[in-house]
C-alpha cells in the first residue's frame, strides 16, 4: 500500500519510511529477484511489516493515494477476476495483460535497470526502485540497519559515578537492639503514667463549641442594620447609547429642520426625547440641558417612593369560603310559593299538618281554627273558639284526627271530623268526657299532644296527656327557669324542654334529667328534633339558630346567624334532609341538614333558600313554619293572616 | 291574469288597512296570541306586487317591485310557498313569493288572507298558523330559520293551518260551590262535579237538566261511562271525598225528577277518592284514592251482594233526598297496591292498561289482568293530573305541583326525561287533557286561573283562556271544538269555536 504511484524519485517518502520501502523487498538477493512471484506474500515474515507500513503510510499525507480502492483485503480474492479492484470513481480497474516470461527476460536483458523494477500487485503495475532504496533493501537483506549512519555497537557509558562515593550499603546483620523495646523509654512512660494517675499532670479540657446561636439573627439582618432600614432602590437602567447619540454622528442620523419642526406637531409622549446634533469636537458639546431637571425628578422619585416594602399576601377570598355542594344537587327543597290559604282575619299564629299531609290546621288570633285541604287550598272547616289560638297540633297518628289547641289559657281537644267514618267514630268515643273507656287503654302510650305551651303557671308547665287514660302527667315540678318549648324524642322515651337558655333532656320513664344543652343565645324561642333523634335545632329571639349534636357536645355544633329579627319557629323535615326557620323579619330560611349515619362525619348544613312573600303586620312577620310530612314543601303562617305553601 | 292589474293592488291595500289585526269577536275575554305579538303590520301592497312579479317574471323584477313598494332591503327576503291541507276555498295559489325575512306569523297570515281574498272576494279574513318541517312558526321567520338551521336560499314551504284559538266565549254556568271536575266526552251534555256534593248535567252547556245527588262530601271526579254516545240513557260515575263512588243511570229525555239518586254505591276506599277512569269497553271503572290504592270496580252485575238491603236502609236513613230507586252497594273487584301516597289521577286508555299518577312523584302503568305494575317512572314532582293521548294514545301528559306540563313517551326505553315540557303556567297544574281526535293538541288548567291550549309542535301556548277569576280546577275538551273548565270561582266556562282540523 505504501507505494507511491510510480513516483520513485520522491526523497521524502524514501527518507521518512525506509522500513516500508524495505519491507516490500523479497528474500532474494538483489541481483536475482524474481519480482513477479515475490508479491504472493508466501513469506510469513513479510506480513507483519506490511501491516506496519500500511499504518505508517496512512498517516503520511504527502503520500499519493493508491489507484486501487479495495483496501486491505487479501488480494487472492481478485485472483480470478478480470479486474484488480476499483478506482476512486468506483469503476473497475482491469487487469493488465501479462507479458510472458520470455518478454520479461528479454526486457530484463535489454534494460540494465530492469532488475530494479518490482511488480506492485495491488495496483497491478511495475514500480522502479531508486538506488537508495535498493541499497536499503540490500542492507536489510544482510541483516544490517537500513541506515548507514546508525552505529549498532556504541561504547557503554555508566550512569553512576563511583568516584569518592565509597560503599553505600553494608552487609552487616541488623543489631538486636533494633528489635527490643527501649528500657529508658519504658521508664519514661511508667513515670508519665504514674504522674497522670496521681493527677500530677492536668490535661486541658477540650474546647467546647458554643451550642447556642441567635435564632432570629443572621447575616442579612446585620447587613440590614448597617443600611439603617432604608431599602436600596436601584435607579432605572438607561439604554446604551447608539450612533445617533454620538457627538459627531453620521449625516443620516441628523434630522432635517422640517423633521424637527414636525416633532412639534406630535404628541408630547410620541416626540423623540433626543435630537441628534453634530459637533466638530467633543470640547464644543454643551452641558446636558436636562441634567438639573432629571436630577430633581430622581430626587422626587426617591422622596415619594415607599421606603418599606410590604409583603402582600394574595389570598383569593373565594378560597376561604367553605366548599359547599351545589344547590342543584340538594334538590328538592321548597323554593316557590304556589298556593296561598286565605281566610283568616288575623295573624295566623300556629299551624299543623296532618300526618298524611292531606290537611293542615291553622290557628289565628282572630279566634278561629281552620282546617284546609292542601291540594286545592280550600278551607273545609272553621271553628270559632273565641280566643286567641296560640298553638295547634294534629294528633301524629294518621287514624285519629284530633286537634289540640291552646286557646288563651285552655287546652282544647277537637275532633277534626275528617277521614274515615270508623276513625271518626273512634275519635268521638275518645273525646267523650263522661264515660271512661278503659278498654281502649291497650298500651297505646303515644302522646296526643306534642306541643303545649302555657304561660300562666310557673310550676306545672308541661302537660303530658295520655288521651286514652284521660289524665295528665306532671313529671317536672321543679324546672330551672321558664319553659319555652318542648318536644318528644322521635323514638325513645325522652323529652326535650327548652327553657330560656338551656335545653334539658328528660327521661320520661325515670322522670329525671339526663342532659342539659347550653345554647349560648339570649332567649330560646323554639326547638325541633331531627327524626334520627341525635340532633336538635333551637331558634332564638336574637335571630340565631343553634344546631346541637347531642352525641358530640352539650354546646352548639353550629350557630347560624341569618335572621334579622326573632326566630319564631324551627322545624325539621321528617323525610328529606331539610330544616327551616321562620322569623319575624317576614322570611323563612330553608337549609339542607344532612345527618350521616357514620358517627365520625359531622352533619352537613347548607343554606338553600330564603323564602319571601309574607308582608309585615304590626312588626310581626312569619309566625310559624311546618314541613309537609311527605313532600318537600313548607307551610308558613304569616302575621298577614295568610298561610303560604312553598313547593320545590 | 287580471288580478295582477294595478287597481287590484290598490284594493288589496285598502282591504288590509281596513281589516287590521283580525281579532276575535270578543277580544276582552279571549287572549288571542295575536294580540301579544307587537309586530307592526307588513306593508302588504309590496307583497302583492311581488306576487304578481314573481309569478310572471324573474326574481330581479321581484326585488325591484319590493323596492318600489318601499319594503325592507332585498337581501332580507325569503322565498316561500304556501301549501295547505285545508279545503279548496282556503287554498292559496301554489306560487312562490318573496317575503321579508322579519315577518312574523301575523304578517304571514295577512299575506295568506290577502291571497285568498284575491282568489275569492267573499273570503273572510282569519288567523292562520304556519308549519315548517312539522314545527309551528312562533318567532319572526328569519330568527326561526336561523334557530332551526334551515337555509333561506331555497324556497321555503310553509304549510298553513287554521289558528287554534277560541273564537267565542259562552256564558258561564254558575254553581253553588267550586267546580272540581268536568267531563266533556258526551257531545250534547256536560257533566260537572262540585264541592257541594252534587254532580250536574248540563244540556248543551247552558241548562242544568239533572242533579246527581247522594255524596256527603265534595265530588272529586266524574265521568260518563257510555262515552260519545248520543243515546238518551246516560250512565255516570262520580267519586267523592266521602270515600265512595256512585253510579247513576238516567233518561235524559225525562227531565222530571231533576234530582237523580245513585243506583249503586261503590265503597272500599279508606280515604277520599281522587280520580276515576272508565274502561274503554265501559264495563269497568278504576279509581285512585288518598289511601294510595287503585281499585277496580265492575259497573254491572253486583246485585248478588248480601248487604244490599242494609245499605238501602242506611242510605234511606241518612239521605234526605228520599229517592225511590233502589241502591246497591258494590265492592272492588281488585286492588292495585304500589303507590306510597295519594293516587291523584288515573287514566284507562286501553283495555289492558291503566296509568296512574301519584303524589309519590311516580307515574305507573298497570296491567289490568295481572294487577302488576309494568312500568314505573319517577318524575320528581307530586303529580295532580294525567292523561294519555297523542299518537295511538301512547304519550302521557302529566302535571302537578309545579308550573310545568310534561309529556313522556313510555315507549322510549332507558330514559325518564320528558319529551315535551310546557312551562307557561304560573302555578300548579290542576288538570290536563288531550284532544279526543288530534294528536298534537292539549288543554291544561292551572291554579293561576288560566286554561292554556298547547300544540306539541311548539313550546309556546296556542291560546290562553283567562275567564276564571280564581284557581281553575278542571278543564276538558267538548265536542272537539270547545274547552270547558271549572274553577274555584264556582263557574263552568266554555270557550268555543276552536277549529282543530
Amino acid at each position: 500500500m505504501g507505494h507511491s504511484d510510480g513516483d520513485h524519485g520522491s526523497d521524502l517518502s524514501a527518507d521518512d519510511s525506509p522500513w516500508s520501502e524495505g519491507s516490500w523487498s523479497d528474500d532474494d538477493d538483489e541481483g536475482s529477484l524474481s519480482f513477479e512471484d515475490s508479491g504472493e506474500g508466501s513469506d510469513p515474515e513479510s506480513d507483519e511489516p506490511d501491516a506496519a507500513a500500511a499504518e505508517e503510510s496512512d498517516s503520511s499525507e504527502d503520500e499519493v493515494a493508491p489507484r486501487n480502492t479495495i483496501g486491505d483485503v487479501p488480494l487472492e480474492w481478485y485472483k480470478n477476476e478480470e479486474h484488480i479492484g476499483y478506482d476512486i470513481t468506483g469503476s473497475k480497474i482491469k487487469k493488465r495483460d501479462r507479458e510472458g516470461r520470455i518478454e520479461a527476460y528479454l526486457r530484463n536483458a535489454d534494460d540494465a535497470k530492469n532488475w530494479r523494477k518490482i511488480y506492485d500487485e495491488y495496483n497491478d503495475e511495475e514500480v522502479q526502485i531508486t538506488k537508495e532504496e535498493a541499497k536499503i533493501i540490500s542492507r536489510l537483506l544482510k541483516g544490517r540497519t537500513p541506515h548507514t549512519n546508525v552505529d549498532p555497537y556504541p561504547d557503554y557509558v555508566d550512569w553512576f559515578e563511583y568516584d569518592g562515593k565509597g560503599h553505600p550499603l553494608s552487609s552487616a546483620p541488623e543489631p538486636k537492639r533494633r528489635f527490643v523495646p527501649s528500657k529508658w523509654e519504658q521508664k519514661k512512660v511508667v513515670k508519665l503514667v504514674r504522674a497522670i494517675r496521681k493527677g500530677w499532670i492536668k490535661f486541658d479540657k477540650p474546647k467546647e463549641e458554643p451550642n447556642f446561636y441567635l435564632l432570629w439573627g443572621d447575616e442579612t439582618d446585620t447587613a440590614d442594620n448597617k443600611r439603617q432600614g432604608l431599602s436600596y432602590i436601584p435607579a432605572p437602567k438607561p439604554n446604551l447609547p447608539g450612533h445617533e447619540e454620538s457627538y459627531n454622528p453620521s449625516v443620516e442620523y441628523i434630522p432635517t429642520q422640517e423633521e424637527i419642526d414636525s416633532y412639534q406637531l406630535m404628541y408630547e409622549e410620541d416626540r423623540p426625547k433626543f435630537i441628534p446634533r453634530k459637533f466638530d469636537c467633543l470640547r464644543s458639546v454643551p452641558a446636558y440641558e436636562k441634567a438639573l431637571r432629571e436630577g430633581f425628578d430622581r430626587c422626587l422619585d426617591l422622596y415619594l417612593c415607599p421606603r418599606t416594602r410590604k409583603k402582600r399576601i394574595n389570598i383569593d377570598p373565594e378560597s376561604l369560603k367553605p366548599k359547599l355542594p351545589s344547590k342543584k344537587d340538594l334538590r328538592p327543597y321548597p323554593r316557590t310559593c304556589y298556593l296561598e290559604f286565605k281566610g283568616h282575619n288575623g295573624p295566623v299564629k300556629s299551624l299543623s299538618v296532618e300526618a298524611t299531609g292531606q290537611w293542615i290546621a291553622s290557628g289565628s288570633s282572630d279566634g278561629t281554627i281552620r282546617v284546609w285541604e292542601v291540594e286545592t287550598g280550600r278551607c273545609i272547616k272553621v271553628w270559632n273558639v273565641g280566643g286567641v289560638v296560640h298553638r295547634i297540633a294534629w294528633n301524629p297518628s294518621p287514624d285519629r284526627h284530633i286537634l289540640a289547641a291552646v286557646v288563651d289559657h285552655d287546652l282544647l281537644l277537637l275532633n277534626a271530623e275528617v277521614g274515615d267514618e270508623d276513625a271518626q267514630m273512634k275519635t268521638k268515643g275518645l273525646l267523650q268526657i263522661e264515660e271512661l273507656p278503659q278498654e281502649e287503654d291497650n298500651g297505646d302510650k303515644k302522646p296526643a299532644v306534642r306541643w303545649v305551651k302555657h304561660e300562666k303557671f310557673d310550676g306545672i308547665m308541661l302537660i303530658h296527656h295520655k288521651l286514652s287514660k284521660k289524665h295528665s302527667h306532671h313529671p317536672f315540678r321543679k324546672l330551672l327557669g321558664l319553659p319555652i318549648a318542648a318536644v318528644f324524642h322521635p323514638s325513645q322515651k325522652m323529652f326535650f324542654v327548652a327553657t330560656k337558655k338551656f335545653v334539658q333532656v328528660y327521661d320520661l320513664q325515670k322522670a329525671q334529667l339526663v342532659k342539659k344543652l347550653e345554647s349560648g343565645v339570649r332567649e330560646i324561642s323554639s326547638i325541633s328534633i331531627h327524626p334520627g333523634g341525635d340532633n336538635v335545632i333551637v331558634g332564638s329571639k336574637d335571630g340565631k339558630l343553634c344546631w346541637f349534636d347531642t352525641d358530640l357536645s352539650t354546646r352548639p355544633y353550629k350557630t347560624l346567624k341569618n335572621h334579622l329579627k326573632d326566630i319564631t319557629n324551627v322545624t325539621f323535615h321528617r323525610k328529606y334532609p331539610l330544616f327551616a326557620s321562620s322569623s319575624e323579619d317576614c322570611t323563612a330560611y330553608v337549609f339542607h341538614g344532612m345527618v350521616y349515619s357514620d358517627l365520625n362525619q359531622n352533619p352537613l348544613i347548607v343554606p338553600l333558600e330564603i323564602l319571601r312573600g309574607h308582608s309585615s303586620s304590626d312588626g310581626r312577620g312569619v309566625l310559624d313554619c311546618k314541613f309537609h310530612p311527605r313532600q318537600p314543601w313548607l307551610f308558613t303562617a304569616g302575621a298577614d293572616s295568610v298561610v303560604r305553601l312553598y313547593c320545590d | 291574469m287580471d288580478i295582477f292589474s294595478s287597481p287590484l293592488a290598490v284594493r288589496l291595500e285598502r282591504t288590509v288597512t281596513a281589516t287590521g289585526p283580525h281579532i276575535l269577536q270578543n277580544p276582552n275575554q279571549i287572549n288571542s296570541p295575536f294580540e301579544t305579538l307587537p309586530k307592526p303590520l307588513f306593508p302588504l301592497p309590496a307583497a302583492a306586487a311581488s306576487t304578481a312579479a314573481s309569478s310572471s317574471s324573474p326574481p330581479s323584477d321581484t326585488a325591484a317591485a319590493m323596492d318600489a313598494g318601499g319594503a325592507s332591503d332585498p337581501s332580507r327576503q325569503v322565498r316561500v310557498r304556501f301549501v295547505t291541507k285545508l279545503p279548496a276555498p282556503l287554498r292559496a295559489p301554489p306560487t312562490s313569493i318573496a317575503v321579508p325575512a322579519d315577518l312574523t306569523r301575523m304578517g304571514l297570515s295577512e299575506i295568506v288572507n290577502s291571497l285568498l281574498l284575491a282568489a275569492s272576494p267573499g273570503h273572510q279574513t282569519q288567523p292562520f298558523d304556519f308549519l315548517v318541517d312539522g314545527e309551528l312558526v312562533r318567532l319572526p321567520l328569519q330568527e326561526f330559520l336561523l334557530a332551526k338551521g334551515i337555509s333561506a336560499e331555497r324556497v321555503l314551504e310553509l304549510e298553513y293551518v287554521k289558528a287554534v284559538a277560541p273564537r267565542k266565549q259562552e256564558d258561564p254556568c254558575p254553581h253553588d260551590d267550586w267546580v272540581s271536575t268536568v267531563d266533556g266526552s258526551n257531545p250534547s251534555f256536560v257533566l260537572t262535579g262540585c264541592y257541594d256534593g252534587f254532580a250536574r248535567i248540563w244540556r248543551d252547556a247552558s241548562e242544568c237538566t239533572h242533579i246527581l245527588e247522594g255524596h256527603s262530601d265534595g265530588i272529586t271526579s266524574a265521568s260518563f261511562i257510555n262515552k260519545g254516545e248520543t243515546e238518551d240513557r246516560l250512565h255516570v260515575v262520580t267519586s267523592s271525598k266521602d270515600r265512595s263512588l256512585r253510579l247513576f243511570k238516567f233518561d235524559t229525555s225525562v227531565s222530571i225528577p231533576k234530582q237523580i239518586g245513585a243506583y249503586k254505591i261503590l265503597r272500599g276506599h279508606t280515604s277520599s277518592v281522587q280520580s276515576v277512569a272508565v274502561d274503554p269497553s265501559t264495563d269497568m271503572i278504576c279509581s285512585g284514592s288518598w289511601d294510595s290504592s287503585i281499585k277496580l270496580w265492575s259497573v254491572e252485575g253486583s246485585e248478588e251482594d248480601g248487604d244490599t238491603v242494609s245499605v238501602k236502609k242506611r242510605r234511606t236513613n241518612s239521605d234526605s233526598s228520599g229517592t225511590e230507586e233502589s241502591q246497591f252497594e258494590g265492592s272492588a273487584t281488585s286492588t292495585f297496591l304500589g303507590h306510597t301516597q295519594c293516587v291523584s289521577a288515573v287514566a284507562w286508555p286501553e283495555r289492558q292498561t291503566i296509568y296512574s299518577a301519584s303524589w309519590d312523584h311516580s307515574v305507573r302503568q298497570w296491567d289490568v289482568q295481572t294487577g302488576k305494575e309494568t312500568w314505573n317512572m319517577v318524575s320528581g314532582k307530586a303529580l295532580n293530573c294525567l292523561d294519555c293521548g297523542g299518537e295511538s294514545s301512547s304519550l302521557i301528559a302529566a302535571g302537578g305541583s309545579d308550573p310545568v306540563l310534561r309529556v313522556w313517551d313510555p315507549r322510549k326505553p332507558g330514559t325518564l326525561a320528558p319529551i315535551f315540557q310546557f312551562s307557561s303556567h304560573k302555578s300548579w297544574i290542576s288538570s290536563c287533557k288531550w284532544h279526543p281526535s288530534s294528536w298534537f293538541h292539549l288543554v291544561s288548567s292551572s291554579f293561576d286561573g288560566k286554561v292554556m291550549l298547547w300544540d306539541l309542535r311548539t313550546a309556546w301556548p296556542l291560546a290562553s283562556v283567562e275567564t276564571h277569576k280564581d284557581k281553575v280546577l278542571c278543564a276538558d275538551w267538548w265536542k272537539g271544538d270547545s274547552v270547558i273548565s271549572g274553577g274555584a270561582d264556582s263557574k263552568l266556562c266554555i270557550a268555543s269555536g276552536i277549529e282543530i282540523v
